[in-house]
């Protein structure tokens, strides 16, 4: 028998896909032990990352106190009001280099691998593999409408989730468009129907030209050529998976509604960015966008290393002011406090939407780190890493990990990955790389 | 054959009637130089930029369209979007973008201008003959060359189902149309090359070099006549190819070209989005960066498309163009109400050519202060193609804060000077960008920093200037700002960074850039003329 193409393995998940699924009681959906609710099979626990550039300052960000017993830091204090929520893991270095000021970084914390090196040692630093949140996606992404969605709060951000090499997925900073593109026309509340609109089929007659169109280019294109059209590819399938997908009866799940539009303009104030409303704005439709189960992974990225917008009150960019700001950085640190002030709210929107008995935040797990610790020395070792969630009971909260040996970063993620349910041997390439989680962290 | 290009090209320039000097003409004839062999890197794929997307819908579909407001970002990579379009790929949030944007865009089309895009009357609701018509046109035009049987019936075959579910033709063309839209023939540029007989380097098609010379000089698709040219063969030689160049740089769209590269190259992009305090800067508003950015491209189109003049001359003329925001900033009479309006800066204005202008002046600095770091940078990695390696991840790297004995930045960053692990790379850029200290962190000319002095005085590679006047005189002549424009030019036209066996092209490029008085008209011509352009990589 001849082996099946790609169009014709697409046809057939196609037309198996356009059925609803029998809803198993809402109690057993999300008590993390039952079966999924939809598509059978795989736990629907989440994972969410929050990035903010320019790192802390390490000697004001540590808590006092380990394991259970613990006292938030100066700057970790906005953070009061979930403080059983999450778990903070201090004196984590990374161990990857550190080459490009602030790209090494990101890429170090978040890959575990350095940056993609060029023979001239000159191009723009890109991450040589896919970022912790596309390793998630890649793994429990596939059964939701979308496999993953980014967004971002500080206008310009670009982002770094990574799908492969010069493979970025950038991300949503319009709270308008976000709104749209999810909550818009095509979005069904519980209780709905599906969409019955022939006009579904005719567009993804339209994808399957494309496709067949990439197919054919891709036998002339050399090597790198190939892998972007790969990806291209993977783009247009997933885009007729989710028209099939909009023709199934949405899942019936307690805590989804249509959230309010939010508001179309964020003008800036005093040449200030108004990076908190826009913040708020984006994290309560990432909250409804897991509550209505629209994705399992998201990455939102608060501002970029790198950046150097201004921060309300602050006297200099975010940037000049970690590397020119004297003496102990008084505004250096206030803008982190606000940041992790921001931090708290996503936090607590999590753990407001009601799953069963336990919040949507006990169902996944919140990942919060920047690309370095000081900026003024883009130092790699103390590491913030701040966790928030149980991952369905995988990951500790409530907890202080401080590590005196400066260990790995790695492990955290590994950890991490692991919890979302995701058998991976090992985290990181080469000396970034681990083969074991932290097991404090985890229960 | 070098003299038949030479002397063909003496033509064009009379006849884009852009050389007022005839001596000019006389010059180019007497140009003699032997082009040298290349090797060139694998050919790749080039996204469109938005930019190009945009031109390209504009000349498919016509004018007056609303754009979608999102479309997968453009990146720079080595300094260039071009660069980055060759690297970068579509994300899945991309595709649905452009999915989204090529059912929008055609419907907005058709209630536009049904006949323009539909130039047929259908029989009835299902009309292959008549929708066979518009795709192979319009497919021709947006894929930048003739469709295949196979790929004409299918795209005939999706608009005919359209059209019986609909029960509308118009309708169902929608589907065939965005189908074009979002393929990678569109949304690629797909040019790979052809290996010719045995013994011929392998080279890019006529339909590929229509597409290459096209977004080079218009940042657009190719137009009819240039598809023409390409259909009968014609821009594989030399007299085909210099005539087609000639007419397009005659032509309105070649100021968009011009536009596109030097935003590209002096990342005038980034305008859009200036962050400055308008507690410390009182002159700041949202239209500041735009506007800026706008000084300076007319003054580039001025110089390139208009006059045909120097490249030198960018950086030393009084001339600009100023509307009432930026006359503010400089503190001169605003030339019009409203607009822009042309103006000459006196000496005493400090400044003159494009680095006397808020686009270089307030971009290369920070939010609340300027940079002679980021100044200096600019000036040796974008206008003399230095490479300066990015500081060392763990140093300290703050200057001191002011104090009674350093008040000026001059004073402050000596200490990049002094620490001789700093100044390895710090004396290359902060000297220069000192001469440029008279402008705060927006532009404004001041002559005092916190009451004490400014000294802009200091050397480039040995030529002296006292301020900022005298350093873009010395720029405008050092003797590898020619090279670098060549260099620039040939990447952004080649969307790869210069490889090892490109180096002679390069140097080929500037001697006839350099001879030609730095005419970037000439340089234009001369790279599509060049194997370095009309060759390919192997694919390997």
């Amino acid at each position: 028998m001849k082996p099946l193409s790609r169009r014709e393995i697409l046809r057939g998940i196609l037309g198996g896909a356009a059925v609803s699924v029998g809803l198993p009681p809402l109690e057993a959906m999300f008590n993390c032990s039952g079966t999924a609710y939809a598509a059978g099979g795989g736990l629907p626990v989440r994972f969410g990352l929050f990035f903010w550039g320019n790192g802390n300052l390490p000697e004001r960000w540590t808590p006092t106190g380990e394991g259970t017993d613990w006292s938030l830091s100066e700057q970790l204090e906005p953070l009061g009001s979930v403080k059983d929520l999450i778990t903070v893991v201090s004196g984590m270095n990374l161990h990857t280099d550190n080459i490009y000021p602030h790209t090494s970084g990101a890429s170090g914390i978040l890959t575990g691998c350095n940056l993609l090196a060029y023979e001239d040692g000159r191009q723009d630093g890109t991450f040589a593999v896919p970022s912790i949140d596309q390793t998630i996606a890649g793994q429990i992404g596939g059964d939701t409408i979308y496999r993953s969605l980014e967004t971002g709060a500080m206008p310009g951000t670009d982002g770094n989730s990574y799908n492969g090499p010069n493979n970025r997925n950038p991300p949503e900073l319009s709270p308008m468009a976000f709104y749209e593109r999810i909550f818009g026309a095509s979005f069904r509340e519980p209780g709905e129907e599906g969409i019955v609109d022939p006009t579904l089929a005719l567009r993804r007659s339209v994808l399957d030209a494309v496709m067949g169109d990439i197919d054919k280019l891709n036998a002339r294109v050399g090597m790198s050529d190939r892998a972007r059209l790969e990806q291209h590819f993977t783009g247009i399938r997933e885009l007729e998976l989710r028209l099939a997908r909009l023709q199934e009866d949405p899942p019936n799940l307690e805590a989804c509604l249509r959230p309010e539009s939010p508001a179309s303009e964020y003008p800036e104030v005093e040449g200030r960015h108004p990076v908190a409303d826009i913040h708020r704005a984006m994290s309560d439709l990432l909250v409804m966008a897991l509550a209505c189960d629209q994705t399992r992974v998201f990455s939102h990225w608060f501002s970029d290393p790198l950046t150097n917008k201004l921060y309300p009150d602050a006297t200099m960019g975010h940037h000049s002011l970690t590397h020119d700001e004297p003496g102990e950085q008084p505004e250096v640190n206030m803008v982190t406090r606000f940041i992790m002030g921001e931090l708290a709210y996503m936090i607590e929107q999590l753990a407001a939407v009601d799953e069963g008995d336990e919040t949507l935040l006990d169902h996944m797990v919140l990942l919060a780190t920047s690309e370095h610790s000081r900026g003024q020395t883009h130092s790699f070792e103390e590491m913030p890493i701040v966790l928030a969630g149980g991952a369905c009971g995988a990951l500790r909260q409530g907890y202080h990990y401080r590590s005196y040996t400066g260990e790995n970063a790695s492990h955290v993620m590994l950890s991490l990955v692991r919890a979302m349910g995701i058998n991976a041997p090992t985290f990181g390439v080469d000396a970034g790389e681990v083969s074991d989680g932290l097991s404090q962290i985890e229960t | 054959m070098q003299i038949l290009r030479i002397a063909l090209f003496t033509v064009t320039i009379a006849g884009c009637g852009g050389i007022t000097d005839p001596s000019g003409l006389d010059k180019a004839a007497t140009l003699d130089r032997d082009e040298p062999g290349v090797s060139l890197p694998e050919p790749t794929l080039r996204r469109l930029t938005q930019a190009q997307y945009s031109n390209s819908i504009r000349d498919l579909l016509g004018e007056g369209l609303i754009f979608p407001s999102n479309l997968e970002p453009d990146k720079s990579t080595d300094g260039l979007r071009a660069i980055g379009a060759s690297l970068t790929t579509i994300s899945p949030r991309g595709v649905e973008q452009f999915e989204d944007a090529a059912f929008d865009l055609v419907t907005q089309a058709l209630d536009v201008d049904r006949d323009a895009l539909i130039g047929c009357e259908p029989a009835e609701v299902v009309d292959d003959d008549c929708a066979r018509e518009v795709i192979t046109a319009f497919g021709r035009r947006a894929w930048r060359r003739p469709l295949d049987d196979d790929e004409i019936s299918t795209l005939v075959s999706i608009s005919a189902t359209a059209a019986q579910t609909l029960e509308d033709f118009d309708q169902g063309l929608v589907y065939g149309l965005a189908a074009i839209l979002q393929s990678p023939y569109f949304l690629f540029r797909v040019e790979l090359g052809e290996q010719g007989e045995s013994g011929v380097e392998r080279r890019f098609t006529n339909h590929e070099l229509a597409s290459r010379m096209s977004f080079l000089l218009w940042d657009t698709i190719p137009d009819e006549a240039l598809l023409a040219a390409a259909d009968a063969g014609v821009l594989t030689t030399d007299e085909g190819l210099q005539t087609q160049i000639d007419r397009m740089m005659a032509d309105d769209r070649f100021e968009d070209g011009v536009r596109a590269f030097f935003t590209d190259m002096w990342t005038l992009y980034e305008l859009d989005d200036l962050t400055k305090d308008p507690t410390v800067f009182t002159h700041m508003s949202p239209e500041v960066g735009p506007s800026a950015r706008e000084e300076t491209l007319l003054g580039v189109v001025d110089n390139v498309v208009h006059a045909d003049g120097d490249y030198r001359e960018m950086f030393t003329t009084q001339r600009t163009f100023l509307n009432r925001k930026l006359a503010s900033i400089y503190g001169v009479r605003a030339p019009e109400r409203e607009g822009f309006g042309e103006a000459i800066l006196e000496e005493s204005s400090g400044r003159r050519g494009i680095l006397g202008q808020v686009s270089f002046l307030a971009l290369q600095s920070h939010a609340v202060n300027s940079s002679a770091t980021l100044r200096g940078k600019f000036v040796r990695e974008v206008l003399l193609c230095s490479y300066i390696p990015p500081p060392p991840s763990d140093v300290d790297t703050s200057i001191p804060e002011a104090s009674a004995t350093a008040v000026t930045l001059r004073d402050r960053v000596a200490v990049h000077l002094e620490d001789e692990y700093c100044a390895s790379c710090h004396q290359l850029v902060d000297p220069i960008g000192l001469g440029f200290e008279q402008f705060d962190g927006l532009g404004h000319f001041r002559t005092l920093e916190q009451g004490a002095t400014i000294d802009p005085s200091g050397d480039l590679d040995g030529a002296s200037f006292d301020v900022a006047w005298g350093l873009t005189g010395h720029i405008a002549e050092h003797e590898d700002l020619g090279a670098c424009l060549a260099q620039t030019l040939l990447a952004y036209g080649s969307g790869h960074s210069i490889t090892q066996g490109e180096y002679e092209a390069v140097d080929y490029l500037t001697e006839g850039f350099q001879f030609m008085d730095y005419s970037i008209q000439f340089l234009m011509s001369d790279l599509i003329m060049s194997s370095a352009f009309r060759q390919s990589g192997e694919i390997e």
